[in-house]
């Protein structure tokens, strides 16, 4: 059996999906600075859940933000592909990924399985993870409970700042006069949303709308972004892997083409060894 | 000579300027807080006790700013953009473009060979270009505001930052921070980023010069040698650059005798 592994080094987390015929494991961990330099760590941990050795791997594929940190991976491929990629084996029918990092938001277009278009925001937080992360800060509300939160909201809070230091203000006031904490977090989500969906509607929408990344994680986040798209959306069951598992089903792919022709690809011949940033 | 009052209630700092005909006799700044109606009051006592004068002795009183609807006092009121161009004339008659840096707005104004609003662009929807990205930096460098400008100046390799949203600014001079660069070449790269930020918006407000800087941010000398740097040009700052608006104020008010 070959196997294949998929290291995505995001902004936020780091997450590792090791393949054979199927998922044998994955991993997700936070990317600080010094995880940013240690993804050879997380590999290590999916390679022991898998139980399988570094030498097993037949070939390995770096995505995400970081992935030129990664010395042991032979290819480094980019996350828009990767999640294409990955999302398409998972959920076929979506045509549109909106993927919600923590520090970008992404809409991507598939057709026939491949990359036809995308647009990005890494320029501003607000519609990103980021402005849910501050946010849930100043609220003092555990970033995990805002979705439950805001669907006991009667009526979300109207947010008019944009920005995302201005919106943690107004909030803040708002709050001291007496609106609700789960109107408000209604309110943030609908703001995210607002932004995100805007984001992607320049490009041509088409259904079925896949949500991906941590945001997708939130459910009031999720029938927020609903709302403004106007139709339900596909949530696959592990959002955040989507980028590593498109990493590695590349990786597997580039793997069986050489080995049609009776070839193996140019591996990167580093052990599980650190990164050294260059800074 | 009769005396004129002008009143400038901005969302961070409110100003009161007290003109003797045109000639500027005294004024004062104030941090605004909640209550406009209070501080608008309080701030022109301020400068009119400085020259022993009380409001009776103002022949016309003129507001503007975020919370000129709040001074009960005033004759009239007028917008801030309006109030500041005429300010910055009398100072300056050479300046055509006029950018004002306040604590959550950034204006580019351009001004036509009177002095009048020939044009303006706000930016009200980002923090990245205003005041309040400067107290943000100097909040994670542990410093006063004040003390910030100086400071840049002394960079030697100026960190490059990749944004300009006060947001993932903030995270990447953190990481830039415990990676162990300097607290100046932080400053530096931030004045930086800031500065291309605000020179777009004067770019698209159509640049003629000469410039000048108003508003807290232009008592950032950082900030105004790195407007300088990417604009290419020399700018001028008012001597108390904060006040150009209370100043127009008090100038239309001595018009409108």
């Amino acid at each position: 059996m070959n196997y294949f592994a998929g290291v995505d080094i995001g902004s936020t987390m780091t997450k590792v999906v090791i393949i054979g015929d199927s998922i044998v494991a994955s991993l997700i961990g936070p990317t600080g600075p010094e995880h940013r330099k240690l993804a050879n760590k997380v590999m290590e941990d999916a390679l022991n859940q898998a139980h399988l050795k570094f030498e097993d791997l037949s070939y390995i594929v770096a995505t995400g933000y970081g992935r030129i940190n990664v010395p042991f991976a032979d290819r480094q491929i980019t996350e828009i592909t990767c999640h294409a990629k990955g999302l398409h084996s998972l959920l076929p029918t979506a045509k549109t990924i909106v993927d919600i990092g923590g520090q970008d938001s992404k809409g991507i277009k598939i057709k026939d399985g491949r990359v036809h278009n995308f647009v990005m925001n890494d320029k501003c937080a607000a519609g990103t993870g980021r402005f849910l992360e501050v946010i849930a800060e100043s609220l003092n509300v555990p970033l995990v409970r805002l979705g439950e939160l805001s669907l006991t909201a009667v009526k979300a809070a109207e947010i008019s700042s944009t920005c995302t230091v201005f919106a943690e203000h107004e909030i803040t006031n708002q709050l001291a006069n007496g609106e609700s904490l789960a109107n408000l977090v209604a309110g943030v989500h609908l703001s995210v949303a607002t932004r995100v969906c805007s984001l992607v509607k320049k490009m041509t929408i088409e259904q079925d709308i896949a949500i991906t990344g941590g945001g997708a994680k939130n459910i009031g986040l999720i029938r927020a972004l609903e709302a403004k798209f106007g139709c339900p959306v596909l949530v696959p069951p592990e959002p955040l892997i989507t980028g590593a598992l498109g990493a590695a089903l590349m990786g597997k792919e580039i793997f069986e083409k050489f080995a049609e022709e009776g070839q193996t690809p140019t591996r990167s011949g580093r052990g599980l060894e650190e990164a050294r940033l260059f800074l | 000579m009769a005396y004129f009052l002008g009143i400038d209630v901005g969302s961070g700092y409110s100003k009161a300027v007290v003109l003797e005909g045109k000639t500027l006799r005294s004024y004062a700044v104030m941090p605004s807080g909640g209550d406009y109606k209070k501080i608008a009051g309080k701030v022109a006592k301020s400068a009119l006790q400085k020259i022993n004068l009380t409001l009776a002795d103002i022949a016309c009183t003129v507001a503007a700013g975020y919370g000129a609807a709040m001074v009960d006092f005033a004759d009239r009121t007028s917008t801030d953009i309006s109030c500041n161009a005429a300010g910055i004339y009398h100072l300056f008659p050479s300046v055509k473009t006029v950018i004002d840096i306040g604590a959550q707005y950034t204006r580019a104004i351009r001004l036509d060979s009177e002095g009048r609003i020939a044009n303006f662009i706000m930016n009200e929807k980002c923090a990245g270009g205003s005041g309040k990205f400067l107290q943000i930096i100097a909040r994670i460098l542990r410093m006063e505001v004040e003390e910030i400008g100086d400071l840049s100046l002394t960079a030697v390799k100026p960190v490059e930052f990749t944004t300009a949203c006060a947001v993932f600014a903030e995270s990447e001079a953190v990481s830039r921070i415990s990676e162990g660069a300097l607290p100046a070449d932080i400053l530096a790269g931030l004045h930086k980023a800031m500065a291309s930020k605000i020179v777009t918006l004067v770019t698209r407000v159509g640049l003629t010069p000469d410039v000048a800087v108003t508003g807290g941010g232009a008592e950032d000398i950082g900030l105004v040698k790195a407007i300088e740097a990417e604009l290419e040009k020399g700018i001028f700052v008012a001597d108390e650059p904060r006040i150009t608006a209370a100043m127009g104020a008090a100038l239309f008010a001595s018009e409108r005798v």
